[in-house]
């Protein structure tokens, strides 16, 4: 079945949601019927191109399917696994329970904690931004629901598995994170695929909201296929004295545009956005990032960096906005690439929008290829070529893998980025 | 016939010709100094030998171990035994000392990821580094700091030297080692090279200054000016440059000496 609203009630149906979440699926619908598809006249499209990308062929859901790889990331507090677009399965332990730890598929925390759960779904990212945020918001399809109570810690990390192996349809999960008061937790979005001969359109879109003195880390492990259209929105509403640590890892995808928003709602509030992507073959990343204080005595800390090889292509667009009330704020934004090839390019637009005099903000952007210095040095010590590039490479994500705050999943994106290099 | 001979080598830098035949033989067991004025191609030398892509050879042999290393790659000269202590040496940000080091070994060893048994251990690999970093005054916080980054100008002098006492060279050119250094950091220096010296290694120092030969003494001096030697002999030729100069060859106000040690750093 294709995108329609037969689709969505379909859809709401299967997952067996209240009548709330339909009722909001419609208007999303609505908004998507509404809606253009975004032009190259808008400044955000103007170098990300959609050519290509036919919504008319998708399926509006894949049906769980199997072949789903072994846990890469097996020291976890719970893991919930989700195939295709149904509802995933999670066990989790009476130790979590008992402390009124709330992780499920987000469809059975809409029906059994619905007050929770409606208080806060869409409350952070928009689902009528654009029109393929409105089709998110109309047909996302399974998902998680994390709830972490005031005052209490979980030290393993809770995460998420999103496989997808059917091709040419909507995998379309959406992440919902409120960590309580005083909370503390890591959780891990993982979404993989295999490369597949037929397109299919994905997202990963989360929204996290951390409670007053919350210390919440959030890491996303992008690596479907190379065949997969991603959009994704991201968005984080830090309250007073909280600490957030988002880290987006993009590896996978033909097209993968995310979106990284963190509001510093309340005084104190902190929020560090890293990423790092590596593209290659004809691989397009896009990431918008927003760094938004809203109130004073705030800090946020951004650093993206991307290599690229062969044809592969990036866009990065970070804004700074400091509104007038947000004295002593501190924001830092760094956007840097790499690229490996002569056909491998990169753009990188850093905005401000400052409307207090009272704050520090630095920002900065580089795109440059390897130092043909530093192989050089590397090669006269005897490390051939090829092992020299992928130090150096490995190096220079280094400042952005020191930041992912779970042990195996920094290892995982190590063995992955070897593998990539290799 | 010699360990490594350097036969006519020409070498051109962005289509101008800086080396116009250079001939010099090193044997294992022997001390060269290449000493000469700024501009005269010292640099030069140093970089080709070790095949710095920038510098085009465009004749001239350098053979070591019956092939001419002119052929291979900066990477299989220095597994064949090669190595440069770099007059600047580059930072390499995001690679700990540490790792760039035991790669090297490994490369070195013929590990390429694969057979385990040749990889170094970390216990062979610390012994290996203690006493060379004791000689150089460096500790162990060094081995997790980025290659040569925040490394004061004798900081990063001392790691060449570490790196060559690690990697056991049979031929080691030793690029303005002594520039930029305070007078202790020449002294660690020097004596980590004087406790490399041994039938086993021959040293080419190329320096302006006759400074660091007060420590290193070398068997042979040669003086390189405009891309080419003008004159061989023993260590009396470097006595002979500090009282008289370069001015012999026309070069000008050019102190041999070097008379004060900090500063010194060329651009």
């Amino acid at each position: 079945m294709s995108f329609s609203l037969k689709a969505v009630e379909e859809l709401a149906s299967l997952h067996g949601e209240p009548e709330w979440v339909r009722v909001r699926r419609r208007a999303s619908w609505a908004a998507y019927e509404r809606l253009p598809m975004p032009s190259r006249s808008e400044e955000e499209w103007r170098r990300t191109n959609l050519k290509g990308l036919d919504l008319a062929v998708f399926e509006a859901w894949e049906p769980a399917n199997g072949g789903a790889p072994a846990d890469s990331i097996e020291d976890a507090a719970a893991v919930l696994r989700q195939r295709g677009s149904e509802p995933g399965q999670v066990d989790v332990g009476p130790e979590l329970s008992a402390k009124g730890v709330l992780f499920m598929p987000l469809s059975q925390a809409a029906r059994e904690h619905s007050e929770l759960v409606e208080q806060h779904l869409f409350k952070g990212v928009d689902p009528e931004r654009d029109k393929l945020s409105a089709l998110h918001g109309a047909l996302f399809s399974g998902g998680t629901f994390l709830y972490v109570p005031n005052g209490v810690s979980v030290e393993k990390p809770f995460v998420s598995q999103f496989w997808s192996s059917g091709g040419g349809a909507a995998v379309l999960p959406h992440t919902l994170i409120v960590a309580g008061d005083g909370s503390q937790f890591n959780y891990i979005d993982e979404f993989l695929s295999p490369t597949l001969e037929t397109p299919s359109l994905t997202s990963g879109s989360v929204e996290v909201f951390a409670g007053r003195g919350a210390n919440v880390g959030y890491v996303s492990l992008q690596r479907w296929g190379n065949h997969a259209w991603q959009f994704a929105d991201q968005k984080v509403i830090a309250e007073q004295e909280s600490t957030v640590r988002v880290v987006n890892v993009g590896l996978g995808g033909r097209f993968a545009k995310t979106r990284v928003e963190a509001v510093l709602h309340g005084p104190g509030a902190s929020a560090e956005l890293k990423g790092l992507f590596f593209g290659s073959g004809g691989q397009f990343f896009d990431y918008h990032t927003l760094q938004s204080h809203v109130v004073g005595d705030t800090t946020s800390d951004l650093l993206f960096k991307g290599a690229l090889r062969d044809t592969a292509r990036s866009v990065y667009a970070g804004l700074i906005r400091i509104e007038k009330g947000a004295r002593r704020s501190d924001a830092y934004q760094a956007n840097r690439n790499l690229l490996l090839s002569k056909s491998a390019n990169a753009y990188s637009i850093p905005m401000l929008e400052i409307m207090n005099n009272d704050v520090r903000c630095t920002h900065g952007a580089t795109i440059a290829p390897v130092d043909p210095e530093h192989v050089f040095y590397l090669e006269s010590r005897g490390i051939p070529r090829a092992s020299a590039e992928r130090m150096i490479v490995h190096g220079f994500f280094g400042q952005v893998l020191d930041r992912i705050p779970v042990g195996q999943a920094r290892e995982l994106v190590e063995s992955e980025l070897e593998a990539r290099l290799g | 016939m010699a360990d490594f001979e350097i036969r006519d080598l020409r070498v051109s830098v962005e289509g101008r010709e800086i080396l116009k035949g250079v001939t010099l033989d090193v044997d294992k067991g022997q001390v060269h100094a290449v000493m000469g004025p700024n501009g005269s191609g010292k640099s030069t030398l140093s970089q080709a030998l070790m095949g710095h892509p920038a510098y085009e050879v465009t004749g001239g042999e350098v053979r070591f171990k019956g092939v001419n290393v002119l052929e291979l790659a900066p990477d299989e000269r220095a597994r064949l035994g090669m190595y440069l202590a770099f007059q600047y040496p580059t930072v390499v940000p995001g690679i700990t000392m540490a790792n760039f080091l035991r790669t090297a070994l490994n490369a070195k060893r013929g590990y390429d990821g694969k057979d385990k048994t040749k990889a170094i251990t970390p216990k062979e690999f610390r012994a290996l580094l203690k006493d060379s970093m004791h000689t150089l005054r460096m500790d162990d916080s060094f081995l997790s700091r980025y290659i040569n980054d925040g490394f004061s100008g004798g900081e990063k002098k001392r790691a060449e030297i570490l790196q060559m006492a690690v990697l056991k060279p049979e031929i080691a050119i030793l690029d303005e080692t002594d520039s930029g250094l305070d007078i202790d950091s020449i002294k660690y220096v020097s004596e980590a090279v004087n406790a490399l010296r041994g039938p086993e290694l021959g040293v080419l120092i190329i320096t302006h200054y006759t400074r660091i030969l007060e420590h290193v003494k070398p068997d042979f001096v040669h003086v390189l000016v405009d891309g080419r030697i003008v004159r061989s002999g023993g260590p009396e030729v470097a006595d002979q440059l500090e009282t008289t100069g370069y001015a012999e060859w026309g070069v000008k106000e050019e102190p041999v000496a070097a008379g004060q040690l900090s500063g010194q750093e060329e651009a």
